[in-house]
């Protein structure tokens, strides 16, 4: 489904991606792991576009993106849907408008079909009655929800996810978590995470792939990744500081 | 040496950004011919940029006729030429006093707030989102203010030259006792339809220049709140000194 080469990103002098390389397969749930600021948000980025590398290719259904020009990528981005780390929800707009919102822009429907559709999509999240709020009258998870809604309105192929369950309660974690792997399931996408939160990456994964130094320093499924011993995946599991990964 | 180096990276910079301001102006130029057009949001703007600065516009005119013709009929009167103040004052504030003037107070008030807008945007990563959307930032955002600036901005110059004409009447006439008729014959004595479309022009492009800049700043913040803050600030700043720029080569052209 989408095929990374050889990727490399840099900021200023800073080397972000040295070198990645990596396979998303399709209709499973691969997770991006890794310590913070290893790039893991600019990776998720380039895969749909919206940064572009400096060297290496991406393949998305066989098409090489890093070639394609704004109105090529455009179309491609139609087939992506992505939950934001804070949801990026437009303010300006309500819930409602918000969801609605792709559907506005790309299909031609009429307001009751919108409306069936909207609705729908915040059922599923499981929300309802707040149609009428503002994102910043809502909390934490009913953003990261609406911002769910909205991602997956237009029904994509593939769903990108930003730590979807960052900042938010042990409830409401299992809660995002298991809309992640039920619209997996039922509307049969592909899906892409970043997390930090390794009992949502054991239970939720089928692929685990490991950031570290700009590289994919491991990849597997979530058994191999219990058991195997590469000191950086151990530290990172463990959550210890003391390891090879360096802090300070 | 450093000198140099000094003065080199400053002129990059500045060739840097009126080249990416261009091309902004010519993506968003080109968007406007694209469809869809958003009506809605084109009227939203039409509400902000131009309906909201009237009473501040209203208010600059007013005052900047008061404070002109109190001077010019002091100055002319010397030379016992007081009744030809309104003629001065027409001239001056259909060519630049007007245009200039809207300029810039839209721009402090309207683009500043634009730029904070998509300042805030980009950082929250709601400009990503457009993207991610497959929706051009440029025609859903930029588009529909920048239509609406330059139907705004022409507008509003006309109240602003209208209320700078009363505000010299109501010094000229009842403080100074220079006879009404006098004071609108004069007027359109010393003025002409070329004066009044050139001062269309200017307007009309002060009014891309304020949206544009204001809309680059916007979608090129980073750092957060205090970017933002920063982006608003650089944003008036040079939505001003470029109004004042474009004034010259407008009018040099114009002139010709």
């Amino acid at each position: 489904m989408i095929k990374v080469v050889n990727l490399y990103k840099k900021f200023g002098n800073h080397n972000v991606h040295n070198g990645i390389n990596l396979e998303i397969k399709k209709g499973a749930i691969t997770y991006i792991i890794g310590p913070s600021g290893t790039g893991k948000s600019v990776l998720l980025k380039q895969l749909m576009g919206l940064i572009k590398p400096d060297k290496g290719t991406i393949y998305v259904d066989g098409a090489d993106i890093t070639k394609a020009n704004k109105k090529q990528l455009l179309k491609i981005r139609y087939k992506f849907g992505m939950l934001f780390q804070n949801a990026a929800l437009f303010d300006s707009l309500t819930v409602y408008e918000n969801v609605a919102f792709p559907l506005r822009e790309h299909r031609k429907l009429s307001e009751a079909e919108t409306m069936e559709i909207v609705h729908e999509k915040l059922k599923l999240v499981g929300l309802s009655g707040v149609n009428n709020r503002f994102p910043s009258e809502l909390s934490g998870g009913m953003r990261k929800r609406v911002g769910l809604a909205r991602a997956i309105a237009l029904s994509p192929d593939i769903m990108m996810y930003d730590e979807p369950t960052t900042g938010l309660d042990p409830i409401m974690t299992d809660v995002v978590d298991d809309l992640i792997y039920t619209t997996q399931k039922e509307l049969n996408i592909t899906s892409v995470v970043i997390s930090h939160d390794i009992p949502s990456v054991l239970k939720n994964a089928d692929y685990i792939g490991m950031l570290y130094n700009g590289r994919i320093i491991q990849y597997g499924t979530p058994d191999y990744f219990k058991e195997t011993d590469n000191p950086y995946v151990r530290q990172f599991f463990s959550g210890s500081k003391d390891g090879p990964i360096k802090v300070f | 040496m450093r000198f140099f180096e000094f003065v080199g990276k400053i002129v990059l910079d500045i060739v840097h950004m009126a080249g990416r301001m261009s091309i902004l102006f010519y993506e968003t130029t080109k968007g406007i011919f694209k469809p869809p057009f958003r009506f809605r949001l084109f009227i939203k703007q039409i509400e902000f940029i131009g309906y909201k600065s009237i009473p501040i516009i209203i208010l600059t005119g007013i005052f900047t006729g008061m404070v002109f013709s109190l001077q010019s009929y002091k100055g002319l009167n010397n030379f016992g030429s007081g009744e030809m103040t309104s003629g001065l004052i027409a001239m001056a504030m259909i060519l630049e006093l007007g245009p200039v003037l809207t300029g810039i107070m839209v721009a402090a008030r309207a683009g500043s707030a634009m730029t904070a807008e998509l300042g805030t945007m980009k950082v929250t990563e709601q400009i990503d989102a457009l993207d991610a959307m497959a929706v051009d930032p440029v025609h859903y955002l930029a588009v529909p203010r920048m239509l609406a600036g330059m139907f705004s901005m022409p507008l509003l110059n006309a109240i602003c030259i209208i209320f700078g004409v009363i505000g010299g009447y109501v010094v000229v006439v009842p403080m100074m006792g220079v006879s009404s008729s006098i004071y609108f014959e004069n007027m359109v004595l010393y003025t002409n339809l070329n004066d009044i479309i050139d001062s269309i022009i200017k307007s009309f492009v002060f009014g891309i220049i304020v949206v544009i800049v204001s809309c680059y700043n916007g979608f090129n913040t980073s750092n957060g709140a205090e970017g933002v803050g920063k982006a608003t600030n650089v944003s008036v700043v040079e939505s001003a000194v470029l109004v004042c720029m474009f004034d010259y080569i407008l009018t040099s052209v114009l002139i010709l």
